[in-house]
């Protein structure tokens, strides 16, 4: 971290769909749309928070190291490429270990399917397209120099906190200036469960 | 951006090996007297991942070359011409046992390895479906139809490929092993005999349409091998999904391998029915040489898929046996099946092995994982998304 990248920023996001149409649009993977689009607080408020691959450095790629087929790539940029389609056996082992619960399965045709941060636009300077057509600006594409230009003093943060564990990553989320020298949270350990207060 | 706070001193972490939450009576099995001979063999073997794959292909090549000695009776049936072939091959069997040897090492892979033959010897599993691991190995394997789901022309060139490797490889390696001889009964023909460890097991008329088959199987795996390869190598170069990201030594050599092989092997037929045989030698080590570099290239590049895969029957054969017991992973907060019970252990263990401190998490199904950071996130960090 952090040269250019994702910047997520849930608090600008609207929920209009846009980066989805977008994603399927993508060539390296057209057709299926791989972002993922979820209205976190449905019947309280219009909260939505899209989820594209996090690209995880420390741990790297949890979800490389869980293949059993040695079937995804980290390329020396730090992205984590899709599952090799000659090795992906469709085990689901990604899908289920990736704390922020970004990789799909393709169950009949046993293949993994996950954002690749758009590698055939990103390799060429482009942005992904998500962020090419985000209105809002809630997945900004670039430097975090560039971010700042546009936003100025916006912070970000680049780790989460799962339970005691913490998780780098390459993509980053904006954050409220007091809220950068901590990791950000990422719904574990969980506290409530259908509307259940879970704690104890 | 600033430097998230130091991680926590060493917290009380769950035993690597213990398994959790599981339905009641699914506990791991008593070690028996097999087991505990199995450890030892185990605890007697080189410590390191890199000894014990260099033994794995030592060991191999080491058979592979017994397999030789005594399957061309003592040499006496074999080709020298064959030598840089057979050579070849037992480089093959060191570097297909080193990198296997390797590849199972690996936590995941470990894991469903031994889970996938646990679930095979299982008498338990084979009563209860005894036909599903030749079906599986043969819609799996055979005819690959999960390919078909990925792309009706990807199904169709690469059973091409996969067909034409079969019967290549049934041909060329006996042959090179000196395990099969052609003899004839009656002097110049046309009747033939074809001999396995010396021992009848055809004869043939060579002028029949049978000794023409016997004679040209190679031509005939090189006329599917074509075709098949040719379509993919077209694909790299026009799909713009299959471009992405692809590199030169791992998507397009073992297509111009293949292509160039079987392009050969072709000419040496046209060499000797059209030319009288002229450049034949040229060309025959010009195959030679395309195939022993494609032999050494095999454990090492995209090839070794062809090892990988077969493995992989072991991974459905432990989900499908599992499935059968009912025991499904529901998500702990939608409820949502995430998979099978002994799957989510299976699965957490990996996890814990690689001291991914999560584990807890694989009993979330993804959408309830994003929906419970948007929801941290929202109370937490940013309230109301302001």
């Amino acid at each position: 971290m952090m040269g250019r990248t994702i910047f997520i920023d849930p608090g600008r996001c609207i929920g209009c769909q846009a980066c989805v149409s977008a994603c399927r649009e993508c060539d390296s993977h057209r057709g299926k749309s791989l972002i993922h689009l979820d209205y976190t607080d449905e019947g309280h408020s219009v909260a939505s928070l899209p989820t594209v691959c996090m690209h995880c450095e420390d741990p790297v790629a949890p979800c490389a190291e869980v293949c059993p087929a040695d079937a995804i790539l980290v390329t020396a940029d730090g992205v984590v490429q899709e599952a090799d389609t000659t090795r992906c056996i469709g085990c689901a082992n990604c899908v289920n270990a990736c704390p922020f619960g970004v990789p799909k399965i393709d169950l009949q045709a046993k293949l993994q399917l996950k954002c690749n941060l758009c590698y055939d636009r990103t390799a060429y300077g482009l942005a992904p397209m998500c962020a090419t057509v985000c209105p809002t600006g809630a997945l900004f594409y670039g430097t975090v120099d560039e971010l700042r230009a546009e936003r100025p003093g916006v912070e970000v943060a680049d780790t989460f906190v799962f339970g005691e564990s913490e998780v780098r990553t390459g993509v980053a989320m904006v954050v409220p200036a007091e809220r950068v020298q901590w990791p950000v949270p990422g719904g574990l350990p969980v506290v409530e469960v259908n509307g259940k207060d879970v704690r104890r | 951006m600033t430097e998230p706070p130091e991680a926590p001193a060493a917290t009380e972490q769950p035993d690597p090996g213990a398994r959790t939450e599981l339905p009641e009576g699914k506990g791991p099995e008593r070690p028996s007297r097999v087991s505990s001979l199995v450890a030892r063999t185990v605890e007697a073997l080189p410590r390191s991942v890199n000894g014990r794959a260099v033994l794995a292909g030592v060991v191999v090549s080491a058979l592979l070359v017994l397999a030789i000695v005594f399957g061309s009776r003592l040499l006496r049936d074999y080709d020298s011409a064959l030598i840089p072939y057979a050579v070849a091959s037992v480089f093959l069997a060191f570097g297909v046992a080193y990198r296997y040897t390797v590849w199972v090492s690996a936590p995941g892979a470990r894991r469903l390895f031994t889970n996938g033959w646990r679930s095979f010897f299982s008498a338990d599993n084979f009563r209860r479906a005894p036909t599903a691991l030749p079906k599986m190995a043969a819609t799996y394997l055979g005819f690959q139809k999960f390919l078909g789901a990925r792309s009706h022309a990807r199904w169709a060139a690469h059973q091409l490929i996969f067909w034409g490797c079969v019967l290549a490889a049934l041909i060329t390696f006996p042959l090179t092993w000196g395990w099969f001889t052609f003899t004839s009964g009656t002097g110049s023909g046309p009747g033939y005999e074809m001999r396995l460890w010396g021992v009848k097991i055809l004869g043939f008329d060579s002028l029949s349409f049978v000794g023409w088959v016997m004679f040209h199987g190679l031509d005939l795996a090189a006329v599917l091998v074509i075709p098949g390869a040719a379509y993919f190598l077209w694909r790299r170069m026009k799909d713009r999904g299959a471009m992405t990201g692809q590199r030169f030594a791992y998507d397009m050599v073992p297509l111009l391998a293949l292509i160039i092989i079987s392009v050969t092997g072709l000419l040496l037929t046209f060499s000797s029915i059209f030319l009288h045989g002229g450049g034949y030698e040229f060309l025959a080590i010009l195959h030679m040489v395309s195939v022993v570099f494609t032999l050494i290239y095999i454990p090492f590049g995209k090839f070794f898929h062809i090892v990988q895969r077969p493995a992989a029957v072991g991974m459905q054969l432990f989900k499908y046996t599992s499935r059968q017991g009912d025991e499904v992973f529901t998500c702990r907060r939608c409820e949502e099946p995430i998979d099978t019970g002994a799957y989510v252990e299976n699965l957490r263990g990996t996890m814990r092995d690689l001291e991914l401190g999560f584990d807890r998490w694989a009993e979330y199904c993804p959408r309830c994982k994003r929906v419970l950071r948007g929801n941290a996130y929202l109370s937490q960090v940013k309230k109301g998304f302001q």
